[in-house]
């Protein structure tokens, strides 16, 4: 394994950030989420566009729905002064790994200020067509092949997961229940809207034993954020960590904890030099409710099996989603790694607390990125 | 999902051989919508584990219900049809009634098996092993039906067709495999309490197996408890092995010439049995000199005791 050299890493700084709501955005193309987003998070860091060095596009699907690739020119054909740019993509976790790619460019020197945008458009095609292109998170010859859609996979692991730890459906149903009533106050969100455990119980299925209401929606959206050595603010990224799994299902020796997770998050904790209790708001990557109570297991701060405690128990010292999640806010697969930071510093904001952890995975875990945002009060 | 045409088709072939198994249900979904390219019906899906100890995604048919942990069998099923009439066909599984909890084997210990076509040196190996490898390795003997030969060692243990039969129907053979030949039926086999009286000495049992043999094994044990090495001879093409093993065959002088002919038949099918199946090796040796394969059997086996 290679190990990075001893050395006092510099200081990243979270000096802007703008999105625009995620929902079915009908009158805005690929291009306008983007520019819309961008223009936000430059008003928000106060800063030229020009002070930008380079731009990170994480974009999933647009190839596939919106016959848009070689989204890193695009991106940078908005700012004035056109400044280097690339695509990232790592399925639903597109975005966070271009925050990650931003923070080893800004470490490496060559740039000072990174521009991060994550833009999805979904909802311009038929559903069949959007679950066609998301199964190319997984892959091709092992998952796909049956005929599988990500509910499937999903599906699959809820399945084992309440044959292992005995999990009821109402026990489920309590996690898009929780997110849901969490994002009322959300005005960037998709459902505004409370909705109780029973209706989400008896909501049609969808790839059994997960029903409609514990799958996140097909959304449009952009989030952007602008990182930075040069420029400071009260937000700094105290750690950054990728890791990586089997892409297909069945390689894995089991099917109810995801190692990539679990990897992250060490790296992570270890990275920022901190423990789990220090940590006051997670925003986790719940595309379907059994993984926000697998999410937390892996991250640590629940046993295998006792997820769902924070949902029947919520836990006065540490918020879950409290934007909404990917449930309640939607989910523009690339553009959810980033939002969660921005999400994760309004909550910091408020609450005055110091650290927050947003968890992204793309795919079945095969891809994890967890970043730690530390807020400087 | 990879697209509907010939080159893909034929190349989900290779896949689909080796997912001919029997297998058990370690989860299961209905998918309500299937995706785009798929018949719109409900697709009921499973992740299986296979009896050689390997994982697949596949389809389960009927529509009667089925647990975690049932039993499975594969069946050739029309999987898709493409916009221009092309049929894919790929293996489904239809669940048998007999419920049963998971494959789950506890890890029983490990098992060196040497595997590879006949003439390559298996049994001269294996034999050699036993003395430079006394404290630690322990040949398993073969039960057979075949006839005992004069160059035979001591490593068989011959038995009548019925005894092997009846050996086999009460479950105590590990292992076994019909290995077939012109003149006899000849079948072999590994006892569990053979195997078991040498985990209890505390030593790795060794088998000398082919592509069968091997399977049960891993099937039975579980493949993590399987340390396998095949054995390949020298040459670089297949036909340059295969000539070999012919030569090695006729130099020992131990068979007839139909016998050397059915002998390296089974070899291409072992041949092939390496690329298709590489999964089910850790190592592969080239026994170019018998001392050489010793050698490095034997660290392999030391590696893995120091560890």
């Amino acid at each position: 394994m290679y190990n990075p050299p001893e050395r006092m890493p510099q200081d990243i700084f979270l000096i802007g950030a703008g999105q625009t709501r995620f929902c079915e955005q009908w009158d805005m193309s690929l291009r306008d989420l983007i520019e819309a987003s961008v223009t936000a998070a430059i008003t928000d860091a106060k800063l030229s566009a020009i002070d930008i060095d380079m731009v990170i596009v994480a974009n999933m699907i647009g190839d596939a729905v919106a016959d848009q690739a070689h989204l890193g020119a695009l991106a940078a054909s908005l700012l004035p002064h056109r400044p280097p740019a690339l695509r990232v993509e790592a399925a639903c976790a597109s975005g966070s790994v271009a925050v990650h790619t931003a923070c080893s460019l800004l470490r490496s020197g060559d740039v000072g200020t990174v521009l991060v945008v994550g833009a999805e458009k979904m909802t311009d095609v038929p559903n069949e067509v959007v679950s066609r292109a998301l199964m190319g998170a997984s892959d091709a010859e092992k998952d796909a092949a049956a005929g599988l859609t990500f509910p499937g996979i999903f599906g699959l692991v809820a399945q084992r997961y309440q044959h292992d730890y005995d999990l009821t459906r109402e026990q489920l149903s309590l996690v898009s229940a929780q997110h849901h009533q969490h994002a009322v106050t959300n005005p960037n969100a998709q459902f505004q809207k409370a909705i109780p455990a029973e209706m989400i119980s008896e909501s049609p299925l969808v790839a059994d034993p997960l029903r409609l209401l514990d799958c996140s929606p097909i959304s449009d959206g952009a989030a952007a954020c602008i990182l930075s050595v040069k420029h400071r603010s009260p937000f700094r990224i105290a750690a950054s960590q990728l890791s990586t799994d089997t892409l297909s299902l069945a390689d894995r020796p089991t099917l109810t904890s995801f190692s990539a997770t679990k990897e992250a998050a060490q790296k992570a904790f270890r990275e920022a030099d901190i423990t789990r209790d220090d940590i006051s708001h997670i925003e986790l990557h719940d595309c379907f409710s059994i993984a926000a109570l697998i999410s937390l297991e892996d991250l640590g701060f629940a046993e295998p099996g006792n997820g769902i405690s924070f949902y029947e128990q919520p836990d006065p010292n540490l918020t879950i989603n409290q934007s909404g999640g990917l449930k309640a806010c939607g989910h523009p697969v690339a553009a959810t790694g980033v939002k969660q930071l921005i999400d994760l510093r309004r909550e910091l904001r408020a609450s005055g607390e110091q650290f927050g952890l947003a968890h992204n995975f793309g795919g079945a875990g095969a891809t994890c990125c967890v970043h730690l945002l530390e807020h400087a009060a | 999902m990879p697209p509907n045409t010939p080159a893909v088709l034929a190349r989900a072939k290779k896949n689909r051989d080796r997912r001919s198994q029997a297998g058990t249900i370690v989860s299961y979904t209905t998918v309500r919508h299937p995706p785009a390219g798929f018949a719109p019906q409900p697709r009921r899906i499973a992740v299986i584990a296979l009896a050689d100890g390997t994982q697949t995604i596949g389809v389960v048919t009927g529509d009667e219900v089925i647990a975690i942990g049932q039993t499975v069998l594969p069946r050739l099923r029309l999987n898709r049809v493409s916009h221009d009439g092309l049929r894919g066909y790929d293996i489904a599984y239809e669940p048998v009634a007999t419920v049963r909890e998971p494959l789950q084997t506890p890890f029983p210990g490990y098992i060196l098996a040497l595997t590879g076509p006949s003439g390559v040196g298996k049994s001269s190996i294996n034999l050699l092993l036993a003395t430079v490898l006394s404290d630690q390795v322990a040949p398993v003997p073969i039960v057979t039906t075949r006839e005992p030969k004069a160059h035979d060692g001591t490593e068989y243990r011959y038995v009548t067709t019925e005894e092997f039969q009846s050996l086999r129907e009460q479950g105590q053979l590990a292992t076994w495999a019909d290995i077939p030949s012109q003149d006899e039926r000849r079948l072999y086999g590994y006892v569990v309490s053979d195997i078991e009286a040498i985990w209890q000495s505390g030593k790795i049992p060794s088998v000398v197996t082919e592509m069968h043999l091997l399977q049960g094994l891993a099937q039975h044990y579980g493949r993590r408890s399987i340390l396998s090495c095949g054995l390949l001879p020298p040459g670089r093409s297949r036909r340059k092995m295969l000539s070999t093993l012919l030569h090695r065959l006729r130099h020992r002088g131990r068979d007839t010439e139909q016998s050397i002919r059915d002998r390296v038949r089974n070899a291409e099918a072992d041949l092939r049995f390496f690329a298709d199946r590489a999964d089910l090796f850790d190592h592969l040796i080239v026994n170019e000199h018998l001392d050489g394969a010793v050698e490095q059997v034997k660290g392999i086996v030391l590696e893995l005791v120091k560890a």
